[in-house]
């Protein structure tokens, strides 16, 4: 999905998907270093959380932050959902993500072997 | 404890949290506090208390302490793995949570549901740092005990409706989509919390429609932001989903 929204965006050519995995590789998306760092600070309660809700207040905004936290919210059930469940991966989603999944690491999630 | 029609109030204004976040806090506070198929209100509400001192352990915070039921062990334990030992959530694992005493396939995916939403609602307050939202009242009433009709294997470790197997009462849960993902199908044998699952979903992301839209939503963060953080997200708790 990142990848299409990249492409519809015109920014296609300066993602790096490492971006996802690996906090120390820009993505390539815009403020998408800073986004990544609140993301990891939420999921893990980090002490760096309260200094990096204030940069995104700052630097983006503060409906930007807000935004974040929803979506941070929102993937921490998600994620809960497809392993508590051992769902299948989608057919579009497996035909769209094969080739990077080898390649981010994907395969060796624990939860790889719920999800064939 | 609060009314839902009082909670989630954000009221110091800190941050500016869009209405349309709080508007769907209270109906899942309504959810929470209902009798759903299998739990009573006042259990799934102790489901939501055990998610809370879940969460607390894996963070070394106080114990909130239980809620107004006593669940099954099973179940309480199921509450504490999905929170907290997420990567060990195995086929095995469900299958014997399952059959334990007082447990059921449809017991588990409401139990799940409730785990889920309840879950995301306290991140997003703990990513604001905004103090946790009292749980409800219990409101009374029994358990329908109702399965649906259309449920049958479909890959998942639960039974799950396809779009094409939906009867009149469910019919709504995929927003009358011909196709739909394996994620959004994973607790139809709960259709409730199907709808909660896209009430939610389309109130802390985007809705089901502007996921396949090819439009930019009318959101603040763009298209690939939103993306890149539910990528970070994902990788963080490990999930090959």
């Amino acid at each position: 999905m990142l990848r299409e929204s990249s492409q519809r965006s015109g920014t296609l050519d300066s993602l790096n998907l490492q971006g996802t995995v690996n906090p120390d590789t820009d993505s390539g998306v815009a403020h998408g270093s800073l986004l990544t760092a609140f993301a990891e600070a939420a999921v893990r309660q980090t002490d760096a959380l309260p200094g990096l809700r204030k940069r995104i207040a700052t630097e983006l905004g503060p409906q930007e932050l807000v935004d974040a936290a929803g979506i941070v919210a929102n993937f921490q059930r998600m994620v809960r959902i497809a392993d508590g469940c051992g769902i299948p991966l989608d057919d579009f989603t497996r035909e769209a993500t094969d080739d990077c999944r080898e390649e981010l690491g994907i395969h060796e999630y624990a939860s790889a072997a719920n999800t064939a | 404890m609060t009314t839902t029609t009082e909670a989630f109030a954000y009221a110091d204004g800190t941050w500016p949290v869009l209405e349309r976040v709080p508007e769907a806090h209270r109906r899942s506070w309504t959810m929470l506090a209902s009798a759903g198929e299998w739990w009573t209100g006042a259990e799934r509400i102790s489901i939501a208390a055990e998610c809370r001192r879940a969460s607390a352990l894996v963070d070394g915070r106080p114990d909130p302490g239980r809620g107004p039921a006593v669940l099954p062990d099973a179940a309480t334990f199921a509450v504490h793995k999905l929170i907290g030992d997420l990567p060990n959530v195995t086929r095995d694992w469900y299958d014997e949570t399952i059959s334990a005493e007082g447990m059921s396939d449809a017991h588990y995916i409401e139990l799940l549901g409730v785990v889920v939403h309840v879950w995301s609602i306290d991140e997003f307050h703990r990513a604001l740092s905004i103090d946790l939202e009292p749980l409800p009242d219990p409101i009374p009433g029994e358990p329908t005990r109702i399965r649906p009709a259309g449920i049958r294997a479909n890959g998942s470790w639960p039974p799950t409706i396809l779009p094409e197997d939906l009867h009149e009462t469910e019919a709504d849960i995929y927003g009358g989509s011909e196709r739909t993902s394996n994620v959004r199908a994973a607790m139809s044998l709960h259709p409730d919390s199907v709808r909660w699952l896209s009430d939610l979903f389309d109130a802390h992301y985007l809705s089901w429609v502007e996921i396949q839209s090819v439009q930019e939503p009318f959101r603040v963060l763009t298209r690939p932001q939103r993306e890149l953080v539910a990528a970070r997200v994902s990788a963080l708790n490990e999930c090959f989903y």
